[in-house]
């Protein structure tokens, strides 16, 4: 009892197995977190110490420490940082460490504390849950991977998935915080790095979710929406998950007048859609535009390889260009027609994501377009 | 001295004969602390003399300029949604186009050590270009990803893309991408910065987080690497979070400044983990930021990229610069 740490491990918190960079933040740690009275919001120094308090100040028992792991809520067993931390535990965390140490670039050293308060706050909707959130671990991705069909297909059943397994996974983010030099924020050494501590033992929800991660084609986490991450937060971005500058860059005044600029089709962005009614449907939308520009991308690379063809095409539209006056009303007409010919492009995204043939880019075929020659030259 | 006096006496001003559209870019001299390039969406290239507060060169693209760059004192690149590189030479006030992608051309970045210029577009590829000729010397793909944003400095030249790809080339090399990485942010990479010792970078995403990286990808260096969040105002309970469009590094002491769609511009130094401080809010989203080659000057663009937020009155297009103090910058 009593033995302090001489290890090179980290001190980590009884209460919900976090570790900390530094003993003294440990103990900041214990007494915001497990040793502050709910009532005045006074921090004790140990467990028991919380307990005489409640009892003597407030007339109230307290049975657990707050924001405790179920089996280590013991308000009788003195803890002061690391002292006073059952043999037994210190063993085990060891043992957990060295054992079970895998991956450190999981994020989720996160206290199972934070994870209550988030899902709590959270509350009962899942509108917050956005596809990407999805703790992938940052391993070996595959080359040239992009969200290309994998993403489609499975994505109702991931999307369910993801709505029931939300709580636990929202903590997994790499939450991080610099000091902002706000005395309050004693915590932050913690999420310095991605040392894994023992997986805090109640959120099942989490463990789910790691496995779920792993499984999961990273390509799926590549389209994400961009959805507030809870419900007392808002990303001030628009919903696709398209750069600011592509979504301006389809306003109809940076447009050159005949060229129908081809990896951004709609003119008009999407209306913001509720996640928790839609998010599916808009799901598609991201996905369909993302792949059309992949695809379109491709398109022309290919086209590039194969003939002048399809590159006299876009040079002449290219000549074509004008530049458009900024104080040009907005519904200009002319540029329609272009569209109304990619349009076919977007149903047919969605199904093969980027390896559509070329020939369903365009449906009715473009003519003189080399489909198959490419092969026999 | 009448004019550095002149500068030295307000911390920060404004400039003057602003472009018309949002600014997209504003890149401080590789030499001087006095001339700025700026691009517009109003299809404009700019050279500021910050000293002297006057323009002094502007040429235009055929659609909005996304990017631009210094090779030297006198010759600029720039790029945009025209999908065509321009060299400007200053002195001459001639230009040169030096080829073109086949999407619009987000980022530009002069690789001095090899004496080339790098582009970066949306058709999902990076080129290369002779720095004086139009001869495009390369071109690499990053995994069919539209580019975002691009850093180099020294050889290592580090490309984020959309889907939160990043890529870290060696541009001695480039005959094959050196490391593969997926974003630590759950979000779309905003914007990317090389430290200028070279050690790692810096990563913004769209949800007011910033990430710091190692190159390095020893276990025991990685471990280092962390992230945290920034640039979100809590506003009657709802915590609104911005994207971090902006970040620049102080070349001498290793510290950078972000600037967020919530106006403001915070100061961190990245190996301490401390934010050294954070300026007033402007009058709307910061969209681009650079430190002067000492450091002794910041630009500061302000202008709002996202048409969904614009309020009523529109805010208007600014760039200030703004001379910043040791305190401000230098790791305590």
């Amino acid at each position: 009892m009593g033995r302090k740490k001489k290890k090179a491990s980290k001190p980590w918190c009884w209460y919900c197995n976090r570790e900390f960079d530094d003993e003294k933040i440990l103990i900041q740690h214990q007494k915001a977190k497990h040793f502050k009275c709910h009532i005045c919001h006074k921090k004790l120094y140990t467990g028991p110490g919380l307990s005489i308090h409640c009892m003597q100040v407030h007339k109230e028992a307290i049975d657990k420490v707050p924001n405790s792991l179920p089996n280590r809520s013991n308000i009788e067993i003195e803890i002061y940082g690391m002292e006073g931390i059952p043999p037994e535990d210190i063993k085990e965390h060891e043992r957990q460490k060295t054992g079970g140490g895998k991956a450190s670039d999981s994020d989720d050293d996160e206290p199972a504390a934070k994870k209550k308060a988030t899902s709590a706050l959270l509350g009962p909707g899942p509108s917050s849950v956005t596809p990407g959130i999805l703790p992938t671990p940052m391993g070996p991705v595959p080359p040239g991977m992009y969200p290309g069909p994998m993403a489609m297909n499975p994505m109702m059943p991931h999307f369910m998935q993801q709505r029931m397994m939300m709580p636990g996974m929202r903590p997994l983010f790499p939450a991080a915080s610099i000091a902002v030099s706000t005395p309050s924020k004693p915590t932050f050494p913690a999420y310095s790095n991605a040392t894994i501590s023992a997986p805090p033992t109640t959120s099942s929800a989490a463990a789910d979710a790691k496995e779920n991660g792993d499984v999961k084609p990273p390509a799926a986490n590549s389209c994400p929406l961009v959805t507030a991450t809870g419900a007392g937060s808002k990303i001030i971005h628009p919903p696709e998950d398209v750069s600011l500058e592509e979504i301006r860059a389809r306003n109809i005044k940076y447009r050159p007048k005949p060229k129908p600029d081809a990896p951004s089709t709609p003119v008009s962005a999407p209306p913001m859609i509720t996640p928790s009614t839609s998010q599916a449907e808009h799901n598609f939308q991201v996905a369909a535009h993302m792949s059309a520009a992949v695809a379109a991308a491709r398109q022309q690379q290919a086209a590039a390889m194969r003939r002048p063809m399809p590159m006299g095409m876009m040079g002449m539209l290219g000549q074509v260009r004008v530049p458009v006056p900024v104080s040009m009303p907005v519904p200009v007409l002319p540029v329609m027609p272009q569209f109304n010919l990619m349009r076919p492009l977007q149903p047919g995204m969605l199904l093969p994501g980027g390896m559509m043939p070329m020939s369903a880019m365009f449906p009715g075929g473009v003519p003189g377009l080399p489909m198959m020659q490419p092969r026999f030259r | 001295m009448t004019v550095t006096r002149v500068a030295e006496s307000r911390t920060e001003f404004k400039l003057k004969s602003l472009p018309e559209d949002a600014i997209s870019s504003v890149k401080f001299a590789p030499k001087s602390n006095q001339f700025l390039l700026v691009s517009s969406w109003d299809c404009s290239v700019r050279l500021y003399d910050v000293s002297a507060n006057i323009e002094r060169h502007k040429y235009n693209h055929e659609l909005p300029v996304l990017d631009v760059c210094f090779r030297d004192a006198v010759h600029s690149y720039s790029g945009g949604l025209d999908q065509t590189l321009k060299m400007y030479d200053l002195n001459a006030s001639t230009e040169t186009v030096l080829g073109d992608h086949k999407g619009g051309i987000r980022c530009l970045e002069f690789a001095s050590e090899v004496n080339a210029v790098l582009t970066g577009s949306w058709d999902g590829t990076v080129k290369m270009w002779d720095s004086r000729v139009p001869n495009c010397v390369g071109t690499y793909n990053q995994g069919n990803e539209r580019v975002y944003t691009m850093s180099i400095v020294g050889e290592k030249f580090v490309v984020g893309t959309s889907g939160r790809k990043i890529f870290v080339w060696d541009v001695r090399n480039m005959g094959h991408v050196n490391q593969r990485r997926e974003s630590s942010l759950k979000y779309q990479t905003r914007c990317i910065r090389v430290f200028p010792n070279k050690q790692g970078y810096v990563l913004s995403s769209i949800e007011g987080r910033v990430a710091v990286e190692y190159l390095d990808s020893n276990p025991e260096v990685q471990k280092k690497k962390y992230a945290f969040k920034c640039h979100r105002i809590k506003e009657a309970g709802v915590e609104k979070i911005y994207p971090v469009n902006a970040i620049s590094f102080h070349s001498v002491y290793n510290t950078f400044a972000t600037g967020g769609s919530d106006g403001y511009v915070n100061i961190w130094d990245g190996f301490n983990k401390k934010r050294l401080c954070q300026f007033h809010r402007y009058n709307t989203a910061v969209s681009s930021l650079s430190f002067s080659y000492d450091g002794s000057a910041l630009a500061i663009a302000c202008s709002q990229l996202d048409e969904n937020q614009v309020e009523d009155p529109k805010p208007e297009d600014t760039i200030y610069i703004r001379y910043v103090t040791d305190q401000e910058t230098k790791p305590k």
